[in-house]
């Protein structure tokens, strides 16, 4: 009778264990979706930026062409992106257009000082802070799901749960990859 | 060198390590109790605990608008002040947590603090005197560490915390009283007495003891929240300069109870004369340096 209810026991426990650790690899999974839509939402507040911020400098700088149609284009492919992967790459080529958009207006005082130009670039910068919070966000939580999924015991589990380690939220930025080029 | 998440895990470590020895308090004080006071008495350790249990969990629950009204804070929404808002939205998105309530102490003295039972409840309140000397990225570190607060739970740590140490003071403080009073009851017993004396001992020198260990807890939970705070902004610099700011100004904030001295992010307490073991904060200058350190790592 007593190893009975020793064994019992042990089983409840043993059971308590996985789901502890099971809905723990669900909710950790869970977290990184939110985390993801939570850059979808604020690149989507960036690309909202856009076209009045093309109109305002088209009015000082018409001429401009190459800029206005990077950034249009770059904002077409940030809509279609799906994956992480492809959601990034958008991510960088429109913080490039942009770089660039920002940079032809350096170049144009009266555009500057455009009451207009000022707030849409303040709400721009506002708006890129969000996003790189949200990339942070995002990849400490990827940082701590993939870290359950391999780590013991935890990894035991993840394939019952059908969690798998994701991947990290990278944004290719050329300016700061290109490797120094030496010149003598 | 320690980075902030090996600074975070050392210590969540410690406070975990007090809260045990905490508990470990609480057995040797019912021991010397019943050891003292004959087994008889044993009815009082339900009774201790039961009031420790009742005057703290009560103003746990109603953290928030109860720390409100004793710091005269006055809640604001987005239109009283849209640039501290836009700070607390990024490190919202930064830490992942829900809108708190917002809340001003009209008072000249730079401070901050957090409160609330869980972070859909909680509360992050700023002095005025804050609010008009702080840069941007300082506001970010500070709001960054109020928050890191509310992600920590760091209300429920120290209710745990307070109701442990009322407990064993209340226990303290009863077996003392009855034996003012009446004496040991089963002076019958067979009881060694070196264990007697080791158990009077413990008595008296528990209720200060389980102070120590508060204090301790709190400060752990300080540098905890420093070091979240530089996983939300991964700026230490911000949170470095804001507290050179609290440092260099002497002004206090004119507080209307001590109870609620430990919430601020520079203690209005700890100046100068009160014992380090006792200070609910750790230093300020460690702090700074330890933000400094995690400055040159990157």
């Amino acid at each position: 009778m007593k190893t009975i209810l020793v064994v019992v026991a042990l089983l409840v426990l043993l059971a308590l264990i996985f789901v502890a650790q099971y809905n723990r690899l669900v909710r950790l999974n869970v977290s990184v979706d939110e985390a993801f839509a939570q850059i979808e939402v604020q690149l989507k507040r960036r690309a909202d930026l856009i076209p009045n911020l093309v109109e305002v400098v088209k009015g000082y700088a018409a001429h401009e062409k190459d800029t206005f149609e990077k950034v249009v284009n770059a904002r077409a492919k940030a809509t279609t992106a799906i994956t992480v992967a492809d959601v990034a790459a958008a991510d960088g080529a429109m913080t490039q257009a942009l770089r660039g958009l920002l940079a032809v207006a350096e170049g144009y005082p009266d555009l500057k000082a455009s009451a207009n130009f000022l707030s849409l670039q303040d709400e721009l910068s506002g708006t890129e802070n969000k996003v790189s919070f949200a990339r942070q966000f995002y990849n400490d939580n990827v940082r701590s799901l993939n870290t359950v999924v391999k780590t013991i015991p935890t990894s035991f589990f993840a394939p019952l749960a059908k969690v798998s380690a994701r991947e990290f939220y990278e944004v290719e930025d050329p300016a700061s990859r290109q490797a120094p080029t030496v010149k003598f | 060198m320690s980075n902030f998440r090996t600074l975070q895990s050392a210590n969540k470590r410690k406070t975990f390590l007090l809260l045990a020895v905490m508990g470990a308090l609480v057995w040797v004080v019912v021991f010397a109790a019943l050891t003292y006071a004959g087994q008889s008495t044993a009815g009082i350790v339900p009774i201790a605990v039961g009031l420790a249990l009742i005057s703290v969990w009560g103003s746990y629950y109603a953290s928030d608008s109860l720390v409100l009204r004793m710091t005269g804070a006055r809640q604001i929404v987005e239109s009283d002040n849209p640039k501290l808002f836009a700070v607390i939205q990024e490190v919202l998105i930064a830490s992942g947590l829900p809108m708190p309530k917002v809340a001003v102490v009209e008072d000249s003295a730079p401070n901050a603090f957090a409160t609330g039972r869980n972070p859909e409840h909680a509360v992050i309140a700023f002095t005025t005197g804050l609010l008009d000397v702080m840069e941007r990225d300082e506001l970010q570190g500070v709001i960054a560490h109020e928050l890191s607060h509310v992600a920590n739970r760091d209300t429920l740590v120290s209710a745990v915390a307070a109701t442990t140490a009322g407990a064993i003071a209340i226990l303290s403080d009863f077996i003392m009283r009855m034996m003012w009073f009446g004496g040991r009851r089963d002076r019958e017993s067979n009881s060694n007495p070196l264990l007697l004396i080791f158990s009077l001992l413990v008595l008296i020198l528990a209720p200060i003891a389980s102070v120590l260990l508060k204090s301790a807890i709190s400060r752990k939970r300080e540098s905890l929240a420093d070091a979240t705070a530089v996983q939300f902004t991964r700026n230490p610099t911000g949170l470095r300069k804001a507290l050179e700011v609290l440092a260099a100004d002497s002004t206090v904030v004119q507080q209307r109870s001590n109870a609620v001295a430990h919430i601020w992010i520079e203690s209005p307490l700890d100046g100068g004369n009160i014992s380090r073991l006792f200070a609910t904060h750790p230093p300020i200058q460690e702090r700074i340096e330890t933000l400094r350190a995690m400055e040159s790592l990157s």
